[in-house]
This record gives C-alpha cells, sequence and structure tokens, in this order.
C-alpha cells in the first residue's frame, strides 16, 4: 500500500468573506464554517477563534487537536467511519495543511485537563504552541448526556478539519513524500537480509473521554488487529481521549506518529517495518490477558525480529504494556517500550505501576509528576475555572491572577509516549 | 499500603483489579476485583445481583484473611 502525503504549509489563518488558501494563507469565512459545524442538533453554539505562536493564550481544556487533511486520489475519505463512510483509507495523494490544526475545547466532565499555552513556559512542552490553531469552542444544547457531549465535540473537530482540508483539495503541493508497506512475501523477496520490524500501538480504551475510535470502532470492543501504518495517515485512528493530557495521543498524533515516521525513514536500509499492531487497554483483568496474548501471537505470525510497543496513559495501562512486552519476548522477539513516568514531584518513586526484567529497553518521554507554573496569559479560550480540580492541578491551582501552579500532566502532548515531544531522561 | 500494615504484624488481604500490578507491588494475598472503574461491583447489573456479587467477594477476601500462606497467594 502506498500514499503520497502532499504538504501545503500554511503560515498564518485570517477570517474574510471566502473561505480559501492563497499562498501560505487560509483564509476562513467563519460564518460558513460554524454554519457547516451546526448541522449537528446537539450542538447550541460554537465560536470561532484564532491562536498563534508567541500570542499570551491560553487555550483549556483541550479536547482534541487535528491536522487538516484531505484525499486528492486514492479510495476513501479522511477519518473514515467517523465522519465520512467506512472504506479502506491509506493509498492514493493526500494534502495536508502542515503548520496549523484545528483545536476543541468543551467542557465535558468536571475532571477534564489539557493546557496549550502559546507563550511562555508552558509553550515549551507542547508541540501545539508552535502551531497556527484555528479554536473551535463548542456548546452542547442543555440536557446532553457526557457520552453524547463527548461524540458532539469529537466530531465538530474532524468536521472543521475536512473542512479546512477540504479548501487544499486542488492545491499542488510542493514537497511530496511518499510512504509504501509492502505484502508480507514481497517484502521478504525486496529485504531479505533486513531485520523485520513490526510496531506494536496500543490505544486507551477506558471509557469515555479516554476512548479511541478505529475506522469507527470502539476499540475496546475490537481485539487487537493490524493495520497498514499509512492507514493512520489518513485519519483511520481517532482520538476521543484527553484526560491527563500529557500522555495521551490526540487525533493529531495519529496522523503524524513519529514511530511510524522512523521506521519508514530507516525502511529498507536498516530495516523491514512489515506493519503496525494495535492494541487496547481495556479496565478487565481478563482483556488485558486476551488483547496482550493476541499482540504476541500476531507479530510472532509476522515472523518479525524486533517489535517498538507504545503506551499510551499510565497507571494500569503499564500492566498492559508489560504483558505485551513479556509476552513477545517470550517468543523470542527482541522488544523496546515507550512511555513515561509518573516518578513522584521529586523524581524519586517507583516510575511505573507494574515491571518486569525482560522490559530492558525502555525510552521514557519524562516525569509527568514534575511541578510547573503557568504565568498569568492576557487571554483565555475556553474555561480556565477547571484548573484547580484537573489531574495534575489540584485545590489553589488556580491563583487569582490566572496563573497556575501544577503537574506538567496538564499540558497538552508533554510527555507523549510516541516521542512527539522533547522530554526524556537517562 | 499493603506492605506497610503488614510489616506492623497485621495480615492484609488485597483485593484488586490488575492482580499483576498487585504481585509486582508484594501483597500477599490478592483477590481479583471486577474492574478498574468499578472494583467492587458491577453497575451494568441490578442492585440485588450487585449485593450478591459485592458480598461474594468480601466473603471471599475475609476467607483469604483467615488462610494459613507460604506464597503470595491469589485466590481466584
Amino acid at each position: 500500500m502506498k500514499l503520497e502525503l502532499g504538504k501545503i504549509p500554511i503560515h498564518d489563518v485570517k477570517f474574510d468573506s471566502e473561505s480559501r488558501i492563497e499562498g501560505n494563507t487560509l483564509y476562513l469565512n467563519q460564518e460558513e464554517l460554524i454554519s457547516h459545524l451546526m448541522v449537528d442538533e446537539n450542538i447550541k453554539s460554537i465560536t470561532i477563534d484564532v491562536a498563534r505562536p508567541g500570542d499570551k493564550t491560553r487555550i483549556m481544556p483541550v479536547k482534541d487537536v487535528i491536522e487538516p487533511r484531505v484525499k486528492v486520489s486514492g479510495k476513501g475519505q479522511v477519518f473514515p467511519g467517523t465522519l465520512s463512510k467506512v472504506e479502506t483509507v491509506g493509498q492514493g495523494r493526500t494534502n495536508v495543511l502542515k503548520g496549523m490544526a484545528v483545536v476543541t475545547t468543551g467542557k465535558i466532565v468536571g475532571f477534564q485537563e489539557g493546557i496549550i499555552d502559546m507563550s511562555g513556559p508552558g509553550a515549551d512542552y507542547t508541540p501545539f504552541s508552535k502551531l497556527v490553531n484555528l479554536v473551535v469552542v463548542c456548546e452542547p444544547v442543555e440536557g446532553i448526556d457526557q457520552h453524547t457531549h463527548e461524540k458532539t465535540v469529537r466530531i465538530a473537530g474532524l468536521r472543521a478539519a475536512a473542512y479546512l482540508g477540504n479548501l487544499a483539495k486542488d492545491i499542488e503541493a510542493e514537497e511530496i513524500e511518499t510512504y509504501e508497506t509492502y505484502t508480507v512475501k514481497e517484502s521478504m523477496e525486496k529485504f531479505p537480509d533486513l531485520p523485520r520490524v513490526a510496531y506494536v500501538l496500543m490505544l486507551q480504551t477506558q471509557g469515555l473521554l479516554h476512548d479511541t475510535y478505529v475506522y469507527g470502532v470502539d476499540m475496546k470492543h475490537s481485539l487487537p488487529t493490524i493495520i497498514y501504518p499509512t492507514e493512520l495517515m489518513d485519519g483511520a485512528i481517532i482520538s476521543g481521549n484527553c484526560v491527563s493530557a500529557c500522555d495521551k495521543n490526540t487525533t493529531y498524533h495519529h496522523l503524524n506518529n513519529p514511530v511510524v515516521e522512523d521506521l519508514f525513514k530507516k525502511h529498507g536500509k536498516e530495516l523491514n517495518f512489515v506493519a503496525v499492531v494495535i492494541t487496547n487497554e481495556n479496565v478487565y483483568l481478563d482483556d488485558k490477558e486476551r488483547s496482550s496474548d493476541w499482540t504476541s501471537k500476531l507479530v510472532e505470525f509476522l515472523d518479525v525480529d524486533g517489535v517498538i510497543i507504545s503506551q499510551e496513559g499510565f497507571g494500569n495501562p503499564d500492566t498492559d504494556l508489560i504483558m505485551n512486552c513479556k509476552k513477545i519476548e517470550a517468543k523470542g522477539i527482541k522488544t523496546v517500550i515507550i512511555t513515561d513516568e509518573y516518578a513522584g514531584r521529586d523524581g524519586a518513586s517507583q516510575s511505573l505501576a507494574d515491571a518486569d526484567e525482560s522490559a530492558n529497553a525502555v525510552v521514557t518521554a519524562g516525569n509527568a509528576n514534575m511541578v510547573i507554573e503557568l504565568p498569568p496569559m492576557d487571554k483565555v479560550i475556553g474555561y480556565q475555572e477547571v484548573a484547580d480540580v484537573i489531574a495534575g492541578g489540584f485545590a489553589g491551582s488556580l491563583k487569582p491572577d490566572g496563573s497556575i501552579t501544577a503537574e506538567l500532566q496538564v499540558i497538552v502532548g508533554a510527555t507523549n509516549e510516541l516521542g512527539f515531544n522533547k522530554l526524556s531522561a537517562r | 499500603m499493603v506492605k506497610e500494615i503488614e510489616r506492623a504484624g497485621i495480615p492484609v488481604v488485597h483485593i484488586c483489579t490488575v492482580v499483576p500490578i498487585s504481585q509486582t507491588v508484594g501483597a500477599n494475598r490478592i483477590v481479583p476485583a471486577i474492574a478498574i472503574p468499578h472494583p467492587l461491583g458491577d453497575p451494568s447489573q441490578p442492585a440485588d445481583k450487585e449485593k450478591e456479587i459485592r458480598r461474594k467477594l468480601i466473603d471471599k477476601a475475609l476467607q483469604a484473611l483467615s488462610t494459613e500462606i507460604s506464597e503470595q497467594t491469589v485466590f481466584e
């Protein structure tokens, strides 16, 4: 399966009477976008704002971050099974608006976090402070239940991203990058001497605001399965997941998975990137056992020499991670795990809730308990008052002057376990 | 907490959903619970059924507490 990504750099977003892309500027008719999003009868109101790198702006609580994309050729449309019809994606050409994102904010439950600061010390911890963000503030109708509210905001974000992506459908991208995965037999014939590597991508699937969707399927109800890496690039995997925001994968992360990117860079040169295996992180022990049995069977079946495993979240998913690691190692396949740490504010406590001696190659994305100070911003998009009750926050987190003292885990993507961040430890 | 209480000479049963974590931490008597968001019950069941589930779990835990063991034991 072969996919070309056409990259269209966007340097600014401006409001105008006609939505279009000219040069590196996206012009937006915001009334048109709002009415496009208001088709969902569960939405009471939508407001649109723009946050640029360097602005004294705080966005919180962030629900999702999405990169606008559009299919130019090949089967299906972006975000299949959730926004568009179910059809296999991941081949042909897709145009990508680089340098911008749609950020959704909406207060869904009490314990909901996710901060993006566009400047100041908080900005250093999140990759999304470097993008021009079109922020969609979504207010639901009264009396809506939390699950419907979550879905409403999730779909609104995807719909906005698809609307923006569509503006780039007929633009000829200057830079085109090609990604190709061969079938098992083809790749063995092409690269007989290269080590075979698979990627086990663990997806958070623990309920409201902790869920992930694959072609519209709530992944907690699926057994682990195989997916082409280019399917991720067309939005086959969608985030419904934003609590403890530091180590949750937004949809933007899934579209731009750095493990996939790096494996492709070495594909056919140092290694043979065979497949992505996706699995879940459920709340029942039987599910954890069953799913980790399954991932180990799948990678054995693929006859790989090595596996990279990335975790999503922390706490009990540490057990899913360790089960995946030790069951795959037990089959004689080498593993490297990517995780983050909750090692206490001083970094001296045990980092993971579970451990095993076969987990002897570990990459960490940083300590989420580290306390940080976020100065007040001139502008807040969203609802800053939630700072006291979010994970990583505490009573008194939000000061009267608008500054926030909290653990690093409040920052979107700060310790992302795909490695889409700058922190680590040795 | 399990280990500190046992260090004080009082036996402990750890009712825990993720048994491997309890094993890693070093609890001696482990009783598997229902699920992470609802360890001691099952909200999908009617109230009387759920009470029964809770009663069985507590009975099992008390049984575990009064059982002599020589090594880390999971009471399935």
